[in-house]
């Protein structure tokens, strides 16, 4: 077991976390690239104001909560909370971050954790059965979709299960290898899957750049499928 | 004519979609599909805005709280992020290094079919392309935009709404160059009439200025105003002679519409459409390009010809923003005392949705009506017409246009209980006409300048009171 955990906390953590940055690094590239090369000389008329306003908007959606489906609204902004605070503030995982990239951030106290990785949980619950549950979403909703939360779900769950021995129902090795693997797994499919909005979400809320259609290329286009002067 | 024999696919066509396809193709309609749609990402910049919504697609249905038409139906081929969907799985499948590896491993991979490509040309002409889904996606897709690029790919693949592609061929490649057909001739007869109209109402003598050099403005409507809608005209007419601008405006006689179909199903036709709009510009050596009370044609003057217009474009300016700014300078008077009715405000999506036009039309009706009523919601979040993204101009889709698409807007127009809408849009015009008709609301629709015809001062000509008293006359 301990050699599992040395490998889960050694190679496999380092391989797994470099994929999510260098995924997350590759879409933030691919996103610049549309913005500052492809669209550049065509962006000069955007409302840049505007746009980033409605982005900063949606940090903190407080007219989107309560309008529509306000239980699944509220679960998703409930969840975000703790999803942020408590992977990069809960006092274990600060002396990783230590240890990895050398800076020292402040520690959520303990009981702050735990009530945070709780609410986290129940949110995540409540999306789930949502998904599930609900008939409308029911429908639009893929396999991935609910895989992907139970993937989110994962290491909070067994992360709070080795934060406290007590209740846990596990060896607490086990339990411990399960939560680096389940992050592990989460690593590997953020770039993958739409946990990628990390970064993705400022890009798309700029919807209106996509607007600025490129010149020239419906007559290309048309040109490439029906020749030259072609008609209507 | 010999009569021309359809295949089984041709008829499928027929019988499933519920608006006329001209020339429907007879065979291979999946690599159709797929070779237009390979086409449009090798020449156009789509590519990473499908990357990354395929993404981010969240599935989370609060896009469906919003739509106008799920609303109504409840049914799944309605929820926005599934219509986008369906267009984003074909992408991945066939444009995407994952998707394809999928496609080798598993033997229940998506592949496209015929079915498929059937029900989006069904859902993205049920979706009016009113964007109001956008604002409230927590990830920012714009569905309007993958419903436009669905069409788009759809109209390449040969099919396409037989109106639409009528109207714009017309415009296009036709003698008249306008989507209404209506020849030069027609339009300065049009305009003879404006005339004599101004001279009966004002009593004011006056040439419309046509093909005059140098001007600062070159005036551009939707094309079907000059038939149908001569009131917002002479409002148009009105406020520039008021105004004492009469000697800076123009109209073109070589191109004269406004109307730009290709916004809402090519970006080949969109930007033939507004470079024919520069040229006559151009031609004229005019300034700045005056877009009448239209929101689609605002919207894709305002917001393509600084994309396709070269490298100094000219200015677009709204005509609603033309009033607003003569009134504030105190260049027109509109008499408070006339408009005696409870008049409310409809927003045309295409220049509310960005938060362009929304606060100015409300000034200037605050400024003379003494009984204003708001519609809620209103302004950037206001409910589509229900004939947006073209579906007005396909006549055979009229009892959709009614029950479904319009019906949320209906709601709302019975609950302000006012006695005049007002549109500035030819195809809000239309699509509500149609609508109050249709739902016998007692509400009268028309534009926003042919509101301000009726209160404007004009210095020289016949006051407001003056006007309003035969008027009544006339009507007894």
């Amino acid at each position: 077991m301990r050699t599992w955990i040395d490998l889960a906390m050694g190679p496999l953590f380092a391989v797994t976390f470099l994929f999510m940055l260098i995924g997350l690094l590759r879409h933030l590239i691919q996103q610049l690239d549309t913005l500052f090369r492809r669209k550049a000389g065509r962006l000069r008329h955007m409302p840049w104001r505007k746009m980033a306003r409605d982005s900063l908007g949606w940090v903190v959606p407080i007219r989107h909560l309560t309008s529509g489906n306000v239980l699944f609204s509220n679960s998703s902004f409930i969840f975000h909370i703790g999803a942020i605070l408590v992977p990069l503030f809960y006092a274990g995982h600060i002396a990783l971050w230590e240890k990895l990239f050398a800076v020292s951030l402040p520690a959520l106290s303990a009981t702050v954790a735990d009530t945070l990785t709780i609410i986290t949980i129940l949110a995540l619950l409540v999306l789930l059965a949502s998904r599930l549950g609900n008939t409308k979403l029911r429908t639009i909703n893929r396999s991935s979709d609910t895989a992907v939360l139970i993937v989110v779900l994962l290491p909070f769950l067994t992360g709070f299960f080795a934060a406290h021995p007590t209740m846990n129902p596990l060896p607490w090795q086990a339990m411990f290898l399960m939560h680096l693997l389940s992050a592990e797994l989460l690593f590997v499919l953020v770039p993958l899957t739409k946990l990628s909005h990390i970064v993705l979400f400022f890009f798309d809320r700029i919807s209106e750049m996509h607007w600025q259609l490129k010149p020239g290329a419906g007559d290309r286009v048309a040109e490439t499928l029906f020749g030259k002067g072609a008609k209507i | 004519m010999p009569e021309t024999v359809e295949n089984a696919s041709q008829q499928m066509l027929r019988e499933r979609l519920p608006y006329y396809v001209e020339n429907p193709p007879a065979t291979g309609l999946v690599e159709r599909f797929l070779d237009a749609f390979a086409a449009i990402l090798e020449h156009t910049d789509y590519k990473p805005l499908l990357d990354s919504y395929c993404r981010t697609t969240n599935k989370c249905n609060r896009c469906s709280v919003t739509c106008p038409v799920y609303q109504v139906t409840g049914e799944a081929r309605d929820v926005p992020c599934y219509k986008t969907t369906l267009l984003l799985q074909v992408y991945q499948r066939y444009f995407s290094l994952g998707g394809w590896m999928r496609s080798q491993f598993n033997t229940h991979a998506f592949e496209l079919t015929e079915e498929i490509i059937l029900e989006m040309a069904d859902v993205f002409y049920r979706c009016t392309a009113c964007r109001r889904c956008t604002l409230e996606c927590p990830m920012g897709m714009d569905h309007g935009l993958i419903t436009r690029l669905g069409r788009y790919i759809l109209s390449l693949a040969g099919i396409s709404s037989k109106a639409l592609q009528v109207s714009v061929r017309e415009q296009l490649e036709g003698e008249t160059h306008n989507t209404s057909k209506i020849p030069k001739v027609a339009m300065l007869n049009t305009l003879e009439f404006l005339q004599e109209e101004l001279e009966d109402q004002f009593g004011l003598q006056v040439e419309v200025p046509v093909d005059k050099q140098d001007r600062d403005f070159v005036f551009f409507c939707a094309v079907s105003d000059y038939l149908m809608e001569p009131d917002t005209l002479l409002g148009n007419l009105a406020v520039l002679y008021a105004a004492g601008d009469w000697d800076r405006w123009t109209i073109g006689s070589c191109n004269y519409d406004g109307i730009n179909y290709g916004l809402f199903y090519s970006d080949w036709h969109l930007e033939r459409i507004i470079k024919q709009l520069v040229g006559e510009v151009e031609r004229l050596n005019g300034k700045n390009l005056l877009i009448g009370e239209c929101g689609h044609a605002s919207r894709s003057a305002h917001d393509f010809v600084p994309v396709f217009g070269g490298k100094r474009p000219s200015p677009v300016v709204s005509f609603i923003e033309y009033t607003l700014d003569c009134l504030r300078k105190g260049k027109i008077t509109l008499n408070p005392n006339i408009i005696t009715q409870k008049v409310t405000y409809h927003d045309p999506c295409n220049i509310a949705r960005g938060g362009w036009i929304v606060d100015q039309p409300r000034e200037i009706l605050k400024s003379f009506v003494k009984d204003y009523v708001e519609m809620t919601p209103g302004g950037k979040l206001n409910y589509c017409c229900g004939g947006g993204g073209g579906l007005v101009s396909i006549d055979e889709i009229h009892d959709y246009r009614m029950e479904v698409g319009g019906r949320k807007k209906a709601e709302q127009l019975i609950a302000t209980g006012a006695d005049i809408c007002i549109a500035p849009c030819a195809n809000c015009k239309k699509q509500l006409k149609e609508l109050v008709e249709h739902y016998e609301i007692p509400c009268e629709i028309m534009g926003l300048h042919d509101l301000i015809l009726k209160a404007i001062e004009i210095p020289g000509g016949k006051s407001a009171e003056e006007r309003l008293e035969e008027a009544q006359l006339y009507a007894m």
